[in-house]
């Protein structure tokens, strides 16, 4: 008895490693190394071309000590996570729920819905840029209309950050695909019994989607804040010049260390901050786990 | 009493269907603006286009942009290049990491919320600082001016897509696993026939988002090749932006092609989601 | 399961067979260039070069020159080079811009470069302090000619580390004052005599601006449009805010004169109307100049295809760059692109002959005569056929006075310092005084750290 469990368990421990075996040998051979490397890199003058020299926590001095840009960077990084994260996650809940009635015509509107994450390029930023105008744009006409007096955005260091946020609100269809998908394994059942209990839409919303998608809320959560401290094309193209918008204020944590890495090739400096940020979003990533237990709900769990 | 408890409720629904149908008109119109500016742009001379104020549709249309943006470059060879490695991306993206995913989720083994954590951790790192070295790693294996770097990393798993999957089969009941166990599948025949079948809607994600993925990749087949015929869409489109001035016309007609497949694909392959809550539903019923 | 598994087999044969064409198509192409080992292909040459003509030396050649107006005349060029000897091949790459840079340092480190390549001609003293070029001392030095005579004394400034050249320039720019003459004309200014200092530039715009409703519908001039901050900074007096040996001059009385008098023209105008205007022009699409909005502006030398393409209507005069008072000098500034050997190419003496050929002046007057670009190389762009174009010929003057800001070993992200005070300033955030204070400090902290 006691060895046909342990046999079975070694089985399974087997089949375990079998199926994480092809990240294994992905990670193994084409991720571990250039990983290594930048963390050896972020103790050295590393310059890409000639220079490797160790010189001790020099880089992390440096940064703490040395550069103002470090933290107008990370400041401007923390400021757009605060607000892009949750705002995106209830923006793409909100588009999955309506999507997932049923109306007519509602493959034509999911496709349109998702289009705006994956229209990509100068396209739209030159969009967003006439959207934004303060003048005629459409944004501050449609708030004029309520009797607002919008900011100048792009133009306003105190408004750029919330203009790029809301900019990203707008192509939310990725992670409404998510919710979707995740939408499509309710049974139908827990609905039905439910409208037989005389529920209404927001109790339906509350008691049964809710908790059925908590392990996607959990996953959007944790990719879009590792997501959001990756911000980096916006920050770079919106400003136009590529110089970090009006007063540094969109010079996102990356921008500052593509600068640093390709502009100065100080490639040692910015795997130092690379590695900065890994800290930094590992922690957050760590206590997002940690508090999942709280409110995720597996019907597959382990129940730990 | 029941019939008028159902009847209020059926103009109930009713109502909320025609408020949600009124909803999703309005956000479709405002979705569709930046599609219009693409393309109407793309139907204008380059002097309507430089005109001031704007026009909002071509007042003289030129579809011929359409043919020359196209032969600009070599686009039907790029198509062909950009087609094959999404084929490959998609492949070895659904297969890879469903099945990756599935280990994780759910089959006990030692050290397994370590490796967790480490897949995630591979997320967290700026793409960039390993840049450099990777690129000396595929130069090392001889794989520059190949599809090689583009097409076999996907068969290896992605860190995101890894961790979704994960997150989905969390979802689906373990006493089915169990059961199918007790019957004397394996693993490898619970995955396949069993687990896949259920999570549709996440295998269609999945390959629409590393479709997009590697139809929109631009750093990635820039880095790697090196020969202009083995180039890109997203590389093409480049062409049409110039120091001096760009050829807004050519470049939106160009854009504007590009988009379709894009859509089209999602169009196609959206029809899983429902399918798969009709079978997920059935299973548990 | 069926109805899963048949868009997957669809998906699969596709592939297949894609991959199939594809895998013929490259392999042809790979047969066609043999990439020989770096050794044994130059040893191959020697040998062959004498009874085979046929064993060419083969050169990768990058660049960002891609769309159609500029994509054939380099080819151009390539292809007479190419037929004008027997020994050299080149094979010309369109590599997007910005981008270019990070593949060339990808390939630099990797020991895979192309064999020449364009290059910002700011940075290459800065690439060549991390060995990412080749010196070409050797070569000049086995020249009958001195081919540092062939080009703008500030341009060839610009390629050289501690003395010596690691790049050959190729082409410039310059930027200019371009004025609508008809609006001079409507408010009783002469339209032949654009102004020639900063307080006449003022006193024109102030003509020049109309107002309908307590609102522009016209701006004379605003000096933000076209160039920045830091351009009126260096007109100033003519000097780079940070010299070779690692002197920072930001907070001087001539700048700090510049920024105020940018500062007195935003209050004049107002944050509104400013920013409106550019808004509407941010797009890069409409251009003010072009449909009438503002009167002046100071431009790229280039600006004039734009003209000739999308503004015909539009009776425009050229001139230099107002000075800041009479006799301080109508400075202006450039950038450009150099023609550079990456560090680690396989044939630097035929890329040597290929660049030397890129930057001579037949080459130059073909390029310039096409691209109406300003080429570095002197006596092509003083090719009679090109100074009778008025924009060229007001251009190659102001190449006088232009200035090159070759990006400082000792600070190469200065600007990054500079600019957000610049803005802070212009954006009545900070005063002119605290803001280039707090840069002079900023950057001379930079250079000490970085001198270390």
């Amino acid at each position: 008895m006691n060895r046909k469990t342990s046999s079975i368990r070694q089985r399974e421990e087997i089949q375990g490693y079998i199926f994480i075996l092809p990240w294994l040998i992905g990670f193994v051979v084409f991720v571990l190394g250039p990983l290594l490397f930048s963390l050896y890199g972020s103790f050295t003058n590393y310059n890409v071309t000639s220079r490797m020299d160790f010189i001790g926590f020099d880089n992390y001095k440096r940064m703490f000590t040395g550069d103002p840009l470090f933290w107008t960077s990370l400041y401007n990084t923390f400021y757009y996570v605060i607000f892009m994260v949750p705002l995106t996650t209830a923006g793409s809940i909100l588009m999955a729920v309506l999507l997932n009635q049923r109306v007519s015509g509602t493959r034509v509107y999911r496709t349109i819905y998702y289009m705006p994450s994956v229209l990509s390029g100068v396209a739209v930023y030159m969009l967003w840029m006439q959207i934004l105008s303060p003048e005629t744009g459409l944004l501050n006409t449609l708030l004029r209309l309520i009797g607002v007096e919008g900011p100048a955005w792009l133009f306003d260091p105190a408004w750029t950050k919330p203009a790029i946020i809301i900019m990203k609100m707008w192509s939310v269809g990725g992670g409404m695909l998510l919710y979707l998908a995740s939408m499509q394994g309710i049974p139908t059942q827990l609905y039905e019994s439910a409208d037989l209990d005389g529920a209404n839409a927001w109790h339906k919303f509350r008691y049964i989607t809710l908790p059925m998608i908590t392990p996607v809320i959990f996953f959007d959560l944790v990719t879009s804040l590792i997501g959001g401290f990756q911000i980096f094309q916006e920050g770079y193209v919106m400003s136009q010049s590529g110089d970090g918008g009006p007063m540094n204020s969109l010079l996102f944590y990356n921008l500052h260390m593509w600068n640093k890495a390709f502009e100065v090739f100080d490639m040692g400096y910015a795997m130092a901050m690379a590695w900065i940020l890994f800290v930094i979003v590992m922690i957050l990533t760590a206590l997002n786990l940690k508090y999942s237990k709280n409110w995720v709900y597996y019907e597959g769990g382990d129940n730990r | 009493m029941n019939d008028r408890y159902y009847v209020s409720r059926h103009v109930q629904q009713r109502r909320s269907k025609i408020i949600v149908s009124v909803i999703l008109l309005a956000g479709s119109i405002i979705l569709l603006m930046p599609l219009w500016w693409m393309i109407s742009t793309s139907l204008k001379s380059m002097d309507e286009i430089m005109q001031y104020p704007p026009t909002f549709y071509p007042h003289e249309v030129h579809w011929e942009n359409y043919i020359e943006a196209w032969h600009t470059a070599p686009f039907t060879r790029y198509t062909l290049n950009t087609l094959l490695i999404c084929a490959f991306s998609v492949a070895g993206s659904v297969l890879s990491n469903s099945f990756v995913g599935y280990g994780f989720a759910k089959i006990h083994f030692r050290g397994r919320e370590t490796f967790m954590s480490v897949v995630l951790a591979t997320m967290i790192i700026p793409g960039f600082v390993t840049l450099i070295p990777q690129y000396v790693l595929f130069s090392k294996l001889g794989w520059v001016n190949t599809y090689l770097p583009l097409i076999i990393p996907p068969f290896f798993g992605s860190a995101f897509f890894i961790f979704m999957f994960r997150q989905f089969y969390m979802t689906i009941p373990n006493e089915l696993v169990e059961a199918a166990k007790i019957d004397g599948a394996n693993h490898f025949y619970i995955w396949f026939w069993l687990m896949l079948p259920m999570v549709k809607p996440v295998l269609a994600t999945v390959a629409i988002f590393s479709f997009n993925g590697a139809w929109n990749d631009l750093i990635g087949p820039l880095l790697y090749l090196n020969d202009e015929m083995k180039y890109t869409l997203q590389i093409g489109l480049q062409n049409f932006r110039g120091l001096v001035q760009t050829q807004w016309h050519y470049l939106m007609a160009a854009s504007t092609l590009v988009l379709l497949p894009v859509l089209t694909i999602f169009f196609v392959f959206q029809r899983y989601f429902i399918e798969g809550m009709n079978l997920t539903a059935g299973m548990k019923g | 399961m069926k109805r899963f598994g048949r868009p997957l087999a669809i998906l699969l044969v596709l592939l297949l067979s894609l991959s199939m064409v594809l895998a013929g198509c490259s392999n042809s192409e790979q047969s066609e260039q043999p990439a020989p080992p770096a050794d044994q292909g130059q040893d191959d040459g020697e040998q062959a070069a004498a009874d085979t003509p046929k064993e060419k030396v083969k050169l990768d050649f990058w660049s960002f020159w891609g769309s159609v107006t500029r994509r054939p005349i380099i080819e151009k060029m390539i292809s007479d080079f190419n037929g004008s000897q027997d020994s050299i091949e080149v094979k010309y790459t369109f590599v997007p811009w910005g981008d270019i840079w990070t593949k060339n340092l990808a390939a630099i480190a990797a020991g895979n470069p192309p064999d020449a390549i364009i290059n910002d001609i700011n940075t290459v003293a800065h690439r060549a302090n991390q060995k990412q070029n080749t010196n070409l001392t050797p070569y000049l030095a086995k020249e009958s000619e001195n081919i540092q005579d062939r080009f703008f004394p500030q341009l060839w400034e610009a390629v050289l580390f501690n003395g010596e050249a690691y790049g050959l320039p190729f082409n410039t720019d310059t930027r200019l004052l371009f004025w609508n003459k008809e609006h001079f004309a409507e408010v009783g200014l002469d339209p032949e005599s654009p102004p020639q200092s900063w307080a006449e530039l003022e006193e024109y715009a102030k003509k020049l601006d109309k107002v309908e409703n307590g609102k522009y519908t016209r701006i004379g001039f605003y000096p933000l449009w076209g160039v920045g901050a830091d351009i009126w900074m260096l007109n100033s007096d003519g000097k780079n805010f940070i010299d070779e040996d690692g002197n920072v001059y930001v907070n001087t009385p001539e700048k700090i004169q510049a920024l105020e008098w940018i500062v007195n023209w935003r209050n004049r105008l107002g944050d509104k109307t400013v920013n409106a205007f550019q808004a509407e022009f941010g797009s890069q699409q409409a251009d003010p100049f072009i449909s009438g909005k503002v009167s002046m502006m100071v431009q790229n030398m280039n600006f004039y295809t734009q003209l000739r393409d999308y503004g015909k209507d539009v009776k425009y005069g050229v001139t230099l760059v107002p000075e800041r008072e009479e006799g301080t000098g109508h400075w202006s500034w450039g950038g450009g692109f150099a023609v550079e050997i990456p560090y680690g190419a396989k044939h630097p003496e035929e890329s040597y002959q290929f660049i030397k050929y890129l930057t001579d002046v037949d080459a130059q007057s073909y390029w310039a005569k096409w691209g109406l670009d300003m080429v570095a190389n002197k006596n092509a762009a003083n090719d009679p056929e090109l100074q009778s174009i008025d924009v060229y010929k007001v251009a190659v003057e102001a190449m006088d006075k232009t200035l090159i800001t070759p990006t400082p070993v000792f600070a190469p992200d200065f600007i990054g310092l500079l600019n957000p005070q610049i803005d802070a300033a212009v954006l009545g955030k900070a005063s002119v005084q605290d803001a280039l204070k707090k840069a002079q400090s900023d950057i001379e902290n930079l250079v000490k750290s970085n001198k270390k």
